[in-house]
């Protein structure tokens, strides 16, 4: 009796559809619908927003890897989500390390480690150019009272330095989100283990290699993965705090999407540079997909 | 020896979370001071690390002079109205992906997983001439309805740990008492897992609530215009006001620091169970 209730508990797939049915016509409006029409305008000529564009097959995709300006971005954008990621995962490694030690205060920090994430990225934007100012800002100031350095850095406005500080701005913003997924893992490790290492004289390095590191690489993939794939979709970040300049210093996969749609509104090839980037994702994210799995009941 | 050993292990202990504190903090502490200092000493070659004197002199322009108070209520209705649709329509989804067997539910979740995918100007590009021709274009709905697209499919993923971690045996045994299933999901089901729906809310209010790139197309006049595009526009309008970058900043970041207070803890709790397989 009891077995035949369960069953139809899970078993009832018109329910299952109804109640999945609202939030797939929801995003086949937003999601699905742009990227249908991406696809479609890529393969038109609609030089000026408002055309109704020709179809020219694959021109646009010829023209766009054949554009410079659309080569650099990609370099700057593999580099951007790379060292994003790098400098995030030892950050957040560090972070969960540290809150994974008992000490006082310890549950108040591991909620509200959280903080950078939760303020809109426009504030965090404004406060880092006005602290990063050479001429206003508190972190030069602080940098040359100490003698770090003798003249102030233009952390924002040259060429050399805007790439790496745009990394670390964003950095702060995202790091504390994956500490607390990493330190989720650490905290399922089993203390017995790190006690029969130390008997059996086990250095901490050795402790972390062969007992910490196994047991987070399973959370670890696919922070990884999420951490690359949200890095390559930065837009308001980098675009409040750099324009994308100066030159073209910061000018990364969205930001150059972004100026070729709605400042030069060349349609087609904003959406061709967009449907580039969305295949980009694609490849990379159908490896997220295999590594996440639906949870059996 | 040992006590020497322990002593330096605390001191090492307790230098790591300071620094990690000073990390997280500095930059908040920052604005948050400056927004009460007078202007002079706001441009002062030397910066005071804590203020002089105190006064709420930017925080009276900010609200007097500026659109500030239109701009805040305009987040506050977005953020609110994606963050209620959202939790509606990943409670039902995540019901559907998590406690129910049907064919093409692997599916389905996945496509709700690829959202991360999608590159989000490559949205923009094409819900702007949409919304035109539904003539929402500078209607605080087009934000709405674009915030609950881009953020509910991951939310389905953070009620994981609270969806599944339910027994069956309740469903069960409501089944035996004749509740229909709708009755089962919104009197017995969606009241055990209110933490997960919490951790859904605040998430999707966050992410709706300082959202800048959709907000700053599709929104055109000013009375529309949320925080993040007003704020930003009017520092770049005229001469920066360094105390109303300040003082606007801190005001911006209460709301969603109350917040997080409130339900901050169930949205960690999601994000931590989600990790673990």
């Amino acid at each position: 009796m009891i077995e035949k209730i369960k069953r139809k508990v899970l078993e009832d797939p018109l329910f299952g559809y109804f109640l999945i049915i609202p939030i797939l016509v929801w995003i086949s409006v937003t999601l699905f619908y742009p990227l249908l029409r991406a696809i479609y305008t890529s393969f038109l000529n609609i030089e000026f927003l408002g055309e109704t564009g020709r179809f020219i097959g694959w021109d646009n995709y010829a023209r766009l890897l054949g554009d410079k300006e659309f080569r650099l971005s990609f370099v700057r954008t593999l580099v951007w989500s790379g060292a994003n990621v790098l400098l995030q995962i030892i950050l957040a490694f560090f972070a969960a390390l540290v809150l994974d030690l008992e000490f006082k205060g310890q549950k108040f920090i591991r909620n509200w480690i959280l903080l950078p994430w939760v303020i809109p990225v426009v504030v965090l934007a404004m406060i880092f150019r006005w602290m990063l100012d050479p001429t206003l800002g508190v972190v030069n100031y602080v940098l040359q009272n100490t003698n770090a350095i003798s003249s102030p850095v233009p952390f924002l406005g040259s060429v050399d330095w805007v790439m790496i500080t745009a990394i670390f701005v964003n950095s702060w913003r995202w790091f504390p989100f994956y500490a607390v997924m990493i330190l989720a893992s650490l905290q399922i490790i089993p203390p017995q283990l790190y006690e029969a290492a130390k008997i059996d004289g086990a250095s901490p390095f050795q402790q972390f290699c062969y007992i910490t590191l196994p047991h987070i690489m399973p959370v670890l993939v696919p922070v990884i993965l999420i951490c690359s794939l949200w890095a390559v979709n930065v837009f308001d970040m980098i675009w409040l705090l750099t324009r994308g300049g100066p030159g073209n210093a910061t000018q990364t996969f969205p930001i150059f999407i972004y100026q070729k749609g709605f400042q030069e509104y060349r349609l087609s090839q904003a959406a061709t540079a967009a449907v580039f980037m969305f295949i980009f994702l694609l490849v990379y994210g159908t490896i997220y997909l295999g590594t996440v799995t639906l949870e059996e009941k | 020896m040992n006590s020497a050993k322990k002593f330096f292990q605390n001191l090492a202990k307790y230098l790591a979370v300071a620094l990690l504190v000073f990390i997280i903090v500095s930059p908040i502490y920052w604005i948050l001071v400056c927004s009460f200092k007078p202007t002079r000493e706001l441009i002062r070659v030397t910066p005071t690390f804590v203020p002089h004197t105190v006064t709420l002199f930017h925080y009276v322009g900010l609200l007097k002079e500026t659109g500030f108070m239109t701009y805040f209520l305009n987040s506050i209705y977005v953020a609110t109205g994606s963050a209620v649709l959202v939790v509606i329509l990943t409670s039902l989804a995540g019901y559907s992906v998590y406690r129910c067997r049907y064919l093409g539910r692997r599916f389905f979740f996945n496509i709700l997983l690829a959202i991360y995918i999608f590159p989000r100007v490559l949205l923009l590009l094409f819900l702007y001439p949409m919304f035109a021709r539904l003539n929402l274009v500078d209607n605080l709905l087009s934000l709405v309805i674009t915030y609950v697209g881009i953020t509910a499919p991951l939310n389905v993923w953070l009620m994981r740990a609270f969806f599944t971690s339910v027994p069956l045996e309740l469903e069960d045994a409501a089944l035996v008492d004749g509740a229909n299933r709708l009755q089962i999901l919104f009197k017995i089901f969606l009241p055990l897992v209110a933490p997960g729906i919490a951790a859904v809310a605040i998430n999707s209010f966050l992410m709706s609530y300082g959202e800048y790139l959709f907000a700053s197309i599709l929104i055109v006049s000013d009375r529309f215009k949320t925080l993040p595009v007003g704020m930003a526009q009017f520092l770049q309008q005229y001469e920066i006001s360094w105390g109303w970058l300040a003082s606007g900043s801190v005001l911006i970041i209460l709301p969603p620091v109350i917040a997080f207070a409130f339900v901050g803890r169930y949205f960690v709790k999601g994000l931590t169970a989600g990790a673990i397989k």
